[in-house]
This record gives C-alpha cells, sequence and structure tokens, in this order.
C-alpha cells in the first residue's frame, strides 16, 4: 500500500511544483520584461516586489467566474482543466536525477509527444466553448500553429532518438554523462566516456544536433504559443485569444498551463540535448569534478539550472521579437524548419552508422 | 478482483458509456469533444493489454491529429449549417438508416458469436507461445520489435500505405495550388 501512497505523494509533489513555478515565472517574466524595456516593474508588493505575483493569486482566487450566457456552460467549464491537465500528465515521464524518475516509462518521450498534442484539444474546447469570435479565431490559429509546428519538432527528436537509439528519457539522460553504460565520443572522434562533463552532452555527442536543437527550441516556442508565435492570442487584434472569457480561477488555471508548458518544453530539451542532470564540469586528471558533481541532489540542481535558463532564453526572446505574421509563420515552419529537421535526421541516421 | 480487471471495467464501461453519448447527443460539437473521452479509455484498454506504443500512437494520430482536423472543420463551417444538421429529423428507425441498422446487427452477430464460440484461454497457438516463453512481459521493450517487424515481414504493405499517404499529399498540394494567371 506504501506503494501507492508514494505515487500520490510524488503527484501532488509535481502539481505543487508546476503552481510554485508558475508564481515565480509570472514574477520573473514582469521584471525581465520590464529590465528589458528599461521600467522598473512591480515594487510595491514585498521586497522588489517579489509579493505581487501571491497578492494576483489571491486576487484571482476572489473574483466570480463568470460564464457567458450563450457560451456552451460544460465545455466552457472543463477546457481549464484539460489545458492543465494535459500539460500536467507530461511531467510524470521527465526524470530530475539518477534514478529520481516519477515513471519509468519505455516509451517516456513518444508519450509526452502524445500529452502535448492534446493540449490543442483543450484549447479548441475553450474557444468554442466560449461563443465568442475572438476566443474561436484565436482557438483556430492556435491549433493550426501547433499541428504545423509538431512536424519539425518531432523531426529534431526523432534525430535524436536515432542517436540515443532508446525512448526512455532516463536512458537518454543517462548517456550523456559519466555514468554512461556506453562508449560516449566527443564529436565521434574522442573518447570521453570517463571524461563526461559537457562533451558529453548530446550537441557534442554529434554536432548536427545543435541545429535540431535550436529547430526544437523555436517549435517549442510555437507549441507554448510563447511570442514571437503568439498569434494566437495576439492583443492587439483578438482581446486576449482563446482566454478572453475567463475570469479568476479559470483564468488561474490557464496561466498555470502556459506556464508550466514553458518549464516541460525547456526540461524536455534540457534532457535530450543539453545533458538532462549530467553535470558540464569535466574530469581533468585528479581532478574528478564530474564524479563529485554526480548524484541525485546535484542532478536536481543541474536540471533545474539549465531548464531555468532555457526558461529565461524563452522570456528574453518574448520581449524582443515582434510577432509573426500567419504566413510568415507558416513559411518558417514548411519552408525552413521542416527540411533542415529531415536533413538533420539523415545525418544522425549516417552518424549512427558510420561514427559511433 | 485484482486492481487490473478492476481498471480493465472501469475503462471499459467509460469507452462503451461515452461511445453511446457521442452516438445520441443532439450537439454536434460535444459528441466531437465526448469522442476524445472515448479514444482515451480505449488508449487505457490497450495499455492493459500490454500495448503502450499501440496506446500512444492512438492518442498522437486519433486525438493530436485526427479529432483536431474535426472540429477544425467544425470551426470552419458556419453555425446555421450546424443547426441544420442538428436538427434533421429525430426518428430512431427509418428507411434511410436502414442499410447502417442491417451492417451493425451484422457485427453484433458475428462478434456473439466469436465471443461465445472461442474458448480464448485454451487456444493451440496461445498456449504454444506461453510453453515456448514466446510472450511479452509488462518490461519488455516494445520499439525494436515494432520496428523490426515492419521492416521484414510487413514491409509491403507499410511500403503501400506511405505511398497512399504521399497520393494524398500530392493531391491535396494540387487542389490548393493557385491557377496560373492566363
Amino acid at each position: 500500500m506504501n506503494f501507492y501512497l508514494t505515487y500520490f505523494f510524488i503527484a501532488i509533489g509535481l502539481f505543487g511544483f508546476s503552481a510554485l513555478f508558475a508564481l515565480f515565472g509570472v514574477y520573473a517574466e514582469r521584471k525581465v520584461s520590464a529590465f528589458i524595456q528599461d521600467r522598473l516593474g512591480p515594487t510595491e508588493t514585498g521586497k522588489y516586489g517579489s509579493l505581487q505575483t501571491f497578492a494576483d493569486i489571491l486576487k484571482m482566487l476572489q473574483k466570480e467566474l463568470i460564464t457567458p450566457a450563450a457560451a456552451d456552460k460544460l465545455l466552457f467549464m472543463l477546457a481549464p482543466a484539460i489545458i492543465f491537465i494535459a500539460v500536467y500528465l507530461g511531467f510524470a515521464a521527465l526524470p530530475w536525477g539518477p534514478g529520481l524518475v516519477p515513471s519509468k516509462l519505455n516509451l517516456g518521450l513518444y508519450y509526452i509527444f502524445a500529452i502535448i498534442s492534446i493540449e490543442t484539444l483543450g484549447i479548441l474546447m475553450a474557444g468554442w466553448g466560449s461563443n465568442n469570435k475572438y476566443s474561436i479565431l484565436g482557438a483556430m490559429r492556435s491549433a493550426a500553429q501547433i499541428i504545423s509546428y509538431e512536424i519539425p519538432a518531432g523531426f529534431a527528436l526523432i534525430s535524436v532518438v536515432m542517436i540515443a537509439q532508446t525512448l526512455n528519457l532516463q536512458d537518454i539522460a543517462m548517456q550523456q554523462g559519466i555514468l554512461s553504460p556506453e562508449k560516449i565520443t566527443f564529436a565521434g572522434f574522442w573518447d570521453v566516456s570517463s571524461i563526461g562533463g559537457i562533451f558529453a552532452w548530446n550537441v557534442f555527442r554529434a554536432p548536427h544536433l545543435l541545429i535540431a536543437f535550436v529547430i526544437y527550441f523555436i517549435a517549442s516556442l510555437a507549441e507554448s504559443n510563447r511570442a514571437p508565435f503568439d498569434i494566437p492570442e495576439a492583443e492587439s487584434e483578438l482581446v486576449a485569444g482563446f482566454h478572453t472569457e475567463y475570469t479568476g480561477l479559470r483564468f488561474a488555471l490557464v496561466f498555470l498551463a502556459e506556464y508550466s508548458m514553458m518549464f516541460m518544453v525547456s526540461m524536455v530539451g534540457v534532457i535530450l540535448f543539453l545533458g538532462a542532470w549530467n553535470t558540464p564540469l569535466p574530469n581533468i586528471g585528479q581532478v574528478q569534478l564530474a564524479t563529485w558533481t554526480t548524484g541525485a541532489g546535484w542532478g536536481i540542481l543541474w536540471i533545474i539550472i539549465k531548464t531555468l535558463t532555457l526558461v529565461g532564453i524563452q522570456m528574453w526572446i518574448r520581449w524582443t521579437l515582434p510577432r509573426l505574421r500567419v504566413d510568415k509563420l507558416m513559411a518558417l515552419c514548411w519552408k525552413i524548419l521542416t527540411p533542415l529537421a529531415f536533413a538533420c535526421m539523415l545525418v544522425s541516421g549516417i552518424w549512427r552508422l558510420w561514427l559511433m | 478482483m485484482s486492481l487490473v480487471q478492476v481498471l480493465f471495467y472501469i475503462m471499459g464501461f467509460i469507452a462503451v458509456a461515452s461511445a453511446i453519448f457521442v452516438a445520441a447527443t443532439k450537439s454536434l460539437v460535444r459528441s466531437i469533444f465526448m469522442f476524445f473521452i472515448t479514444l482515451f479509455a480505449l488508449a487505457g484498454l490497450y495499455v492493459l493489454a500490454l500495448a503502450d506504443f499501440v496506446a500512444i500512437t492512438q492518442v498522437v494520430i486519433y486525438v493530436g491529429g485526427i479529432l483536431v482536423l474535426i472540429l477544425f472543420a467544425f470551426m470552419l463551417s458556419g453555425k446555421e449549417t450546424l443547426n441544420y444538421i442538428s436538427q434533421q429529423r429525430k426518428q430512431f428507425m427509418n428507411i434511410s438508416k436502414l442499410p447502417a441498422l442491417l451492417l451493425a446487427g451484422l457485427f453484433l452477430v458475428v462478434l456473439l458469436n466469436m465471443i461465445f464460440k472461442v474458448d480464448a484461454g485454451n487456444l493451440a497457438w496461445i498456449k504454444r507461445s506461453i510453453e515456448n516463453k514466446n510472450v511479452i512481459t509488462p518490461n519488455a521493450a516494445m520499439t525494436e520489435n515494432i520496428g523490426v517487424n515492419l521492416m521484414t515481414s510487413y514491409l509491403l504493405p507499410f511500403e503501400a500505405i506511405s505511398i497512399l499517404l504521399l497520393v494524398a499529399l500530392v493531391g491535396a498540394a494540387h487542389l490548393s495550388r493557385k491557377e496560373p494567371q492566363s
């Protein structure tokens, strides 16, 4: 029975983590945007405005849940829950450190890929349920965007899987450090199995994966509906896109999903390309930096640092680049990213056959 | 009853109940969203049958692809069309539904026949596989197995499907192409 209790604790812990991360993420987003636009951001509530998001969430919890008279009540109510649960389910397969993974799935990566696509359905549900033309336009743009960008993202992921020869995220993570069960080579010629560190990360094991990583990162921005791909909620055209009609707790849930999604796609990127929970410090002769900094606790620290760096870059991009037009967005996906991703997949096959 | 059996019955119930709702409801959009639950329950049943790859593929293709495309077509068509469709004749039995009823009835006969005639526990080939240890365990990695089989025993059907999809793609590209200005 203890067995099941652990499952519940881990599930609740992951939920708590995603809620805390959303609080922190909104605060960080405001401060980053303020820094980039030469403003101050929140300053009043708490030291440096650090309690601002707590105040905001308290306000949200007290607000009235308004359901528009013409809305499809059931779909309108369920949509935010589905959007959030879809993202939250993905956390089940993500490894946090050596031996620390909520669910040891053989098909971890494929599972996450499937889960991400469910979010689209939640967004379409929200758009249709609201019975508002802005919501429905936002939902349709979002669905079109997510379906298109799944293709380059998928092929970028496949090029990693071809190198790693497994879909199990924990195994992929294990292969990128000193704990690897097989021989690792830096760029195909220098044996770094016992040196580890940054040289053993997937992007350096096979350098073409650097391109695959950039493709995946761009596609993941589009999948989490972040600028410059935020046409689904383009404020200047669509009020707030698919969540125009939402208030209070439901609105909070949509935001929770967005920030959890940011964290999840970044973490998947880190696991596949940037060495997962492995340390960036290599073993140098007698100075066994990699051996000293590998372990469950260190793993959590490294993966969180790397993931937060990627989330930071996502925020940086959001507040720097302007929004893409719809046709430009599709041209980027189909004419640039998809052929490049195909090329990466081809190179991966050749690399695995002849250089590993 | 073991936990697996309990889960099987729960998911079976969800699948059947939501499928009945899909067929019976007046609101077309709700029936599509309910279909999503049916597909999910089916994916759960596949997992219980140790076919986790099939389960996830089901979610990727049906939920992430086909269902979203159906909804897309829905949202592109006007409300009037949708209202017209949902206000069609309500009778359960009428002459235009005869082929569908006939087909469903025949399928039911075949299925019932199968269930009552086949003693699944005592089939010869199943017994042989158990004796030869040619079975899948819950921890087995299925992906390699599927990949090898697709590239060896089932290569011809696999290639035939890929040509079919290519034809569909070329057709779609042709239909959406701009006419040359003459």
